[in-house]
């Protein structure tokens, strides 16, 4: 069967859409369309990919951009691995990673600079947010601060915690729900070692109480990402968990939950999460995608659903991340920011331990 | 006959897709297991020269038990897919009702186009801990939310996944045994179950053995049945991997783990092949 528009027909279309281009004028083709640019940008999954597409539907009309989007398998460092052998071939332009990855990439110089002078909005943000190379360079547009606590869930537990001492009691057998240690780059441990007056740097107080945890049968359950974390804790076979906030900010929408952020005996972790701009022919475009979502109300709409607190000030703060978001006086009291350089160089070593001391203590 | 040289040409094709596809992707994985690796960093360091304790590090005896059981659950599982496929491929090969037949394979066909991750999520909610058939945890002793009972968890979805592909490769088997040998076992006096297991069931040893080997290939090289059902505490071989390529970017180590199930993996089914070799000399090996 042929095409049901004849030659003659084609030609007669083609010569009055010239001619009406012409007559109209430049108007009816937007440059910024013209001129706009396919962009891959990889996210993690749940509220952070639905989030940016609500951002970038606008967006695109107005840049005439393109965004392609890729989400993260597993924990963000899963992308560098997928980015390693196939160096600089690679198909995406911004990825969304947080501290120990944007450290791992900086460390293989893949990152593209970023500068005030090519992204206005990054001169609202405190230049403390920023990951920066051996040059002093600003590697890393930071979007969010976030946080890994541990919580639980109060509709399942019979009274409440005031110290992770207490999860070694037998009322929490089988409840209690882990991260591998290589998720949240090792903070488990440290959250563990700091009980036991340890930290990062002296974890073998963290080996022991994980120890006695997994002896006591009370890790029933070993997560390695938001969803894992979420399911878990949403089939309520779990009931106490150490994960981040968006992880919790999602549980907390379903069930009662209390972090225990606040605790006498142990602190809370603080990090940034953002956009990392891979060097690529298409860096002016990503600048231009991650500037705007840097800007105050665009940060305040990304940070809400996410329960992070906003990096740019003049952003407000969302209901959800009131409950980690510190005030100055509490951040000494309450809140820890890991050396994240020195976590993940750690996390290798950490993931061998847990598979050959931890997991058989979990099989027994 | 010896092969013209316009057959070596016909070779030349399939033999430079598997080089493309599989002998070089081994050769550059078994180099990545033999370079250094420096946390923090992401891959192997290829300007430090090469070592071997990538490979000296999974002697710790702790690493025995990921092997072991990745091997003992995927020929365990292998095992009940034989024994529950066997009877189905039977009944699908020798029935002469054309409707059951159709049913039988049409089933089985199915349950391959049914998403591996959709079955392993229904057996999770239903037989998870909190799930309307938790209490067959009890059957086994324990607990829904024990380590033992993820075991049991991650065979059962093995088994989902095996199952079909184990029943379809063993009627073929069925059907090229010759149906006049058990109805002269059976006109000689021998009740059905004695014709089946004394005639059918010895000339299907090589069928069962290919069919074993496909299940058990299928099982230790699994990723996702441990990774959803395991809750983080049943892991196979194929999951510590994953973790040091994606997790901690630490190649070289998950290149050699990479490479000792590789050279495990082909022990254990050229040493099965010849011991059923040996035992069934008649039936002459894998067909």
């Amino acid at each position: 069967m042929t095409s049901g528009l004849t030659r003659r027909q084609w030609m007669k279309g083609a010569a009055l859409a010239g001619t009406t281009a012409a007559v109209a004028g430049p108007g009816l083709v937007r440059p910024a369309q013209a001129a706009g640019t396919n962009l891959m940008v990889v996210q993690w999954g749940a509220a952070w990919i639905d989030v940016s597409k609500k951002i970038v539907a606008p967006y695109e009309k107005e840049t005439g951009d393109r965004i392609a989007w890729e989400l993260h398998a597993g924990g963000a460092m899963a992308i560098v691995a997928k980015i390693k052998p196939n160096w600089p071939n690679v198909p995406y332009h911004v990825i969304s990673c947080w501290d120990p990855v944007f450290s791992a990439m900086i460390k293989e110089d893949w990152l593209e600079p970023v500068s005030v002078a090519e992204m206005p909005n990054l001169k609202e943000i405190p230049e403390i947010f920023f990951q920066k190379n051996a040059k002093g360079q600003l590697m890393s547009v930071p979007l969010s601060t976030a946080g890994a606590f541990w919580g639980y869930r109060k509709d399942l537990v019979d009274k409440p915690i005031e110290s992770i001492e207490q999860l070694l009691e037998p009322r929490f057998k089988g409840k209690i729900c882990v991260p591998y240690p290589v998720n949240l780059t090792g903070l488990l441990l440290v959250t563990l070692a700091m009980q036991r007056g340890g930290d990062e740097r002296n974890v073998e107080p963290g080996w022991e109480f994980l120890k006695e945890l997994a002896k006591r049968g009370n890790i029933g359950r070993v997560i390695n990402n938001n969803s894992e974390f979420i399911n878990a804790m949403s089939a309520g076979d779990v009931s106490v968990a150490f994960f981040n906030n968006g992880g919790w900010s999602v549980v907390k929408d379903r069930f009662p939950v209390t972090i225990l952020n606040r605790l006498k005996d142990n602190k809370g972790f603080l990090y940034n999460e953002g956009f990392g701009i891979l060097k690529s022919d298409r860096t002016e475009a990503a600048k231009r995608f991650a500037n705007h979502f840097a800007r105050a109300d665009v940060n305040e709409m990304y940070n809400i659903p996410l329960g992070s607190g906003p990096t740019n000030p003049k952003a407000k703060v969302g209901e959800k991340a009131a409950d980690f978001y510190y005030t100055p006086d509490e951040l000494a009291q309450y809140a820890h920011v890991a050396d994240f350089g020195y976590l993940s160089a750690q996390v290798n070593d950490w993931a061998k331990r847990w598979e050959t001391e931890i997991v058989p203590l979990l099989r027994a | 006959m010896r092969p013209t040289p316009a057959a070596w040409l016909l070779l030349v094709p399939g033999g430079l897709l598997l080089g493309g596809l599989m002998v070089a992707p081994l050769g550059l994985l078994a180099l990545e297991s033999l370079r250094e690796f420096v946390g923090g960093r992401v891959g192997g360091q290829a300007d430090r020269p090469l070592t071997l304790a990538n490979y000296a590090e999974l002697l710790n005896p702790a690493y025995a038990l990921y092997f072991w059981e990745t091997f003992r659950i995927g020929a365990l599982v292998s095992l009940l897919a034989l024994i529950f496929a066997f009877p189905i491929a039977y009944v699908a090969a020798r029935t002469p009702r054309r409707g059951l037949r159709k049913g039988i394979l049409g089933l089985l066909i199915a349950m391959l186009f049914l998403s591996v991750v959709a079955r392993l999520y229904a057996i999770l909610m239903a037989y998870g801990p909190t799930g309307p058939l938790k209490g067959i945890a009890q059957l086994f002793g324990t607990s829904a939310s024990s380590a033992a009972f993820a075991e049991v968890q991650v065979m059962v979805g093995l088994l989902h996944f095996v199952l079909p592909i184990v029943a379809l490769t063993l009627i073929g088997t069925v059907q090229n045994i010759n149906p006049r040998l058990e109805e002269a076992a059976m006109a000689l006096g021998a009740p059905r179950w004695r014709a089946v297991t004394g005639v059918v069931l010895p000339l299907a040893v090589p069928g069962l053995l290919s069919a074993f080997l496909i299940a058990f290939a299928m099982c230790i090289s699994n990723f996702v049945v441990p990774l959803i059902l395991g809750r983080g505490v049943v892991l196979f071989v194929s999951n510590l991997m994953y973790i040091r390529f994606s997790e901690i970017a630490n190649f070289p180590s998950g290149a050699a783990i990479g490479i000792i199930m590789l050279v495990l993996s082909f022990g254990i089914v050229f040493g099965l092949t010849a011991v059923i070799r040996r035992l069934w000399p008649a039936a002459g090996g894998v067909r």
